[in-house]
């Protein structure tokens, strides 16, 4: 596919939704967060006004809610939206992707509509404290019954829990099957007897993860989604969506930081150590590279070729360009560090996450050598 | 071009490569050297950017140059086929007799304001070179004596002091500006396909080598290293495309920008990969028999030609606009 030429410009149709868009967000103005308005909280109030306009779950079927477009109508409002600042679309198209994959009619219709307006707030229950890296490795049971299961574990990560209704939850229900074929999915309202919800406060001050204690939680079978044992296919489903880091409106809002920092260098030419100017004109390459691979990937869709492992050449490529860019960042702007820290030295501390959620480097390394370098296994 | 007709151009590029593409230092004699420019002259592809408009998208030719690169290769088809060719286009004069090659200064940048200082870069089969100066002026050299190069394969000819100078024709400023944009992306291309070539080899020996009493690329520290040059590759690929597809489709200001990117970004990356595939071959790659030193001197070379990191880096910090 590499060997013919591509087209990187954007199609025509894609063009004039974009323009529609800004003309939408022109005659609905960003809202503001208000003082000690929790985050989660704030993008709700976000999502419905997006969902409002018709921006959200574009790629998700007209039944279900969405406007029955493609991935890449998605990715367009991502970065329209990372272009002008605004918060982002919100994360909810890997849980869809994974409903529409793997959940009956009945389940798609009852959930996706209600997801995609904002209504229902969803959180994922996959990670646990012994489970990260090897996620197969899981031990939360759901115990089958007649017609429901008892489950019983602990999950980790799971972003704002605390302001969630519904959990996309991986269990175990097989105890002598291979990891891999024992793992099944659930749909489990929080407000069950037996979910208790504790929020973690993380490095830059955030209470976005929380852990998941499930003590004998009742979950009905008909909130099972998909078999019994495709849990594992629908948890790498979901993590492939997770990880699409160029589906996101990451780029454009690293875009604006490059900008600032090259304005900096403009303004102090001269006096910025050159050390320093090259450092910049580093984090404008890595930037480059990033439009350029985006569209690419683009392109490669458009012209046919299915998503597949290269979502982990994509994670570390955003990886290097978000932690060298707010690292340089720092260094070019070091009031940022003073005090208490400024928001660049917020967005610095959430960088050193990249490298580590959604499949940590050395996982997504792993995934190349396997999956696209065909490299073979130990022993 | 239509898409049948890429694929068959870029399958006589990628068939004279298998043909002609050397497998050892040894192997570069005058000799060989004739056969295979011999074999490029016959593909007739001269003419592919010699015309206006051109007959091949400045992306198929980036396309090209990365086929090209993807073996040891003694062939001219940058200098004689993919550059000079497009420096005659811009000025109109594509009746212009012989084969041309480009002029850089001895240290393969591009020349300055005067026409001094030169050798003629990419000379196998060559009979002139074009030398363009800062201000734009286009002038014909005549070759001097063969020239050596640390990159093996590259034919190089001095361009001796006393040379006489007959300029062609000027090109305008615009011109100018694509002129960068589209030699940077025409070497850059050639640096990708020669990285991400020689790390498919270095993949494929990780499966075929044995120590331990299994394959080395069972191994996750050997797994990482390739999977790490892999992106590199990976990186270096669509930054090069992308500069490419900008001279097909943007003003030429931004199609510069994004060629210097991708210079910048090929001139670190490819080399890294090319380490990175060197030390999965291990001491075999040390030898002069062996492919990959000759992998190493076109990248590291490439790396300095037209336009090197240092160059690069502080200048792209700071907006276009205020340069």
């Amino acid at each position: 596919m590499t060997d013919a030429p591509l087209d990187f410009g954007d199609p025509a149709d894609l063009d004039r939704l974009r323009r529609e868009f800004r003309a939408w967000l022109a005659e609905h103005p960003l809202p503001e967060r208000q003082s000690g308005e929790p985050v989660p909280v704030f993008l709700r109030r976000w999502h419905r006004l997006l969902h409002s306009g018709g921006w959200v779950g574009l790629d998700v079927p007209e039944r279900y809610g969405g406007r029955g477009l493609t991935a890449l109508h998605q990715v367009a409002i991502s970065d329209e939206l990372g272009a002008c600042r605004a918060p982002g679309v919100p994360r909810i198209g890997y849980l869809a992707h994974a409903l529409l994959e793997f959940g009956s009619e009945e389940q798609r219709l009852k959930f996706l509509p209600r997801m995609l307006a904002g209504d229902e707030v969803w959180c994922q229950g996959f990670s646990e404290p012994g489970a990260g890296s090897d996620l197969a490795g899981m031990s939360t049971f759901a115990e089958r019954h007649d017609d429901h299961y008892t489950v019983r574990g602990q999950k980790l990560w799971t972003s704002y829990a605390q302001y969630s209704g519904l959990c996309l939850l991986l269990a175990r229900t097989d105890r002598s099957a291979p990891a891999h074929k024992s793992i099944s999915a659930f749909v489990l309202p929080l407000d069950r007897p037996g979910v208790t919800v504790r929020p973690l406060r993380a490095a830059n001050g955030d209470d976005e993860f929380c852990e998941l204690f499930l003590d004998d939680v009742r979950v009905e079978e008909s909130e099972r989604i998909g078999a019994e044992g495709v849990g594992w296919a629908l948890a790498m489903t979901t993590v492939s969506y997770e990880r699409n880091a160029l589906d996101t409106g990451h780029i454009s809002k690293y875009g604006l930081l490059v900008e600032r920092l090259r304005r900096h260098a403009a303004e102090r030419q001269g006096s910025l150590p050159d050390g320093l100017l090259s450092r910049i004109g580093r984090c404008v390459v890595d930037y480059e590279v990033l439009v350029a691979h985006a569209r690419r990937r683009t392109a490669e869709r458009l012209a046919g070729q299915v998503a597949g492992p290269e979502s982990s050449v994509d994670k570390l490529l955003m990886t290097r360009t978000e932690q060298r860019l707010y690292d340089t960042a720092l260094e070019v702007f070091p009031a940022e560090l003073s005090g208490q820290g400024g928001a660049l030295f917020g967005d610095y501390l959430y960088s050193r996450a990249a490298s580590v959620y959604g499949g940590t480097s050395q996982i997504q390394r792993n995934i190349i050598a396997k999956r696209i370098l065909h490299l073979p296994s130990n022993g | 071009m239509d898409p049948e007709e890429f694929v068959l151009v870029r399958d006589m590029v990628r068939s004279l490569a298998t043909r002609h593409g050397v497998t050892s230092a040894d192997e570069v004699k005058p000799s060989t050297r004739t056969a295979a420019q011999q074999a490029l002259d016959d593909t007739g592809l001269a003419d592919l950017r010699r015309t206006s408009p051109p007959a091949a998208t400045a992306q198929e030719c980036a396309l090209l140059a990365e086929e090209h690169g993807r073996r040891p290769l003694t062939t001219s088809l940058l200098g004689t086929v993919l550059l000079a060719p497009e420096l005659l286009r811009l000025l109109g004069a594509d009746t212009s007799p012989g084969t041309p090659t480009i002029a850089l200064t001895r240290e393969l940048r591009f020349p300055g304001r005067a026409p001094a200082d030169l050798v003629a870069w990419d000379s196998e089969g060559a009979d002139s070179a074009l030398c363009v100066t800062a201000e734009g002026t286009v002038s014909r050299v005549e070759l001097g004596p063969a020239a050596p190069s640390t990159d093996l394969v590259r034919a190089v000819r001095a361009v001796q002091s006393d040379t006489p100078v007959e300029v062609v024709g000027r090109l305008a400023p615009a011109d100018q500006l694509r002129w960068q944009a589209y030699a940077l992306v025409v070497v850059t291309a050639e640096l990708v396909g020669a990285a991400g070539s020689f790390v498919e080899q270095a993949v494929q020996y990780a499966r075929d080598r044995r120590q331990y009493g299994q394959s080395i690329g069972s191994f996750q520290a050997v797994q990482h290293l390739l999977a790490d040059a892999t992106v590199l590759v990976e990186a270096c690929t669509s930054v090069t495309r992308y500069a490419a597809w900008c001279l097909d489709n943007e003003p030429p200001e931004r199609a510069l920008a994004a060629a210097r990117a991708a210079k910048a970004e090929v001139n670190s990356s490819a080399l890294e990969a090319v380490y990175a595939g060197m030390q999965v071959f291990g001491g075999i790659a040390q030898t002069w028999e062996h492919i990959a030193h000759l992998y190493l001197r076109k990248v590291r070379l490439g790396a300095t030609l037209l336009a090197t990191t240092a160059d690069l880096l502080p200048a792209l910090a700071v907006p276009e606009v205020t340069r």
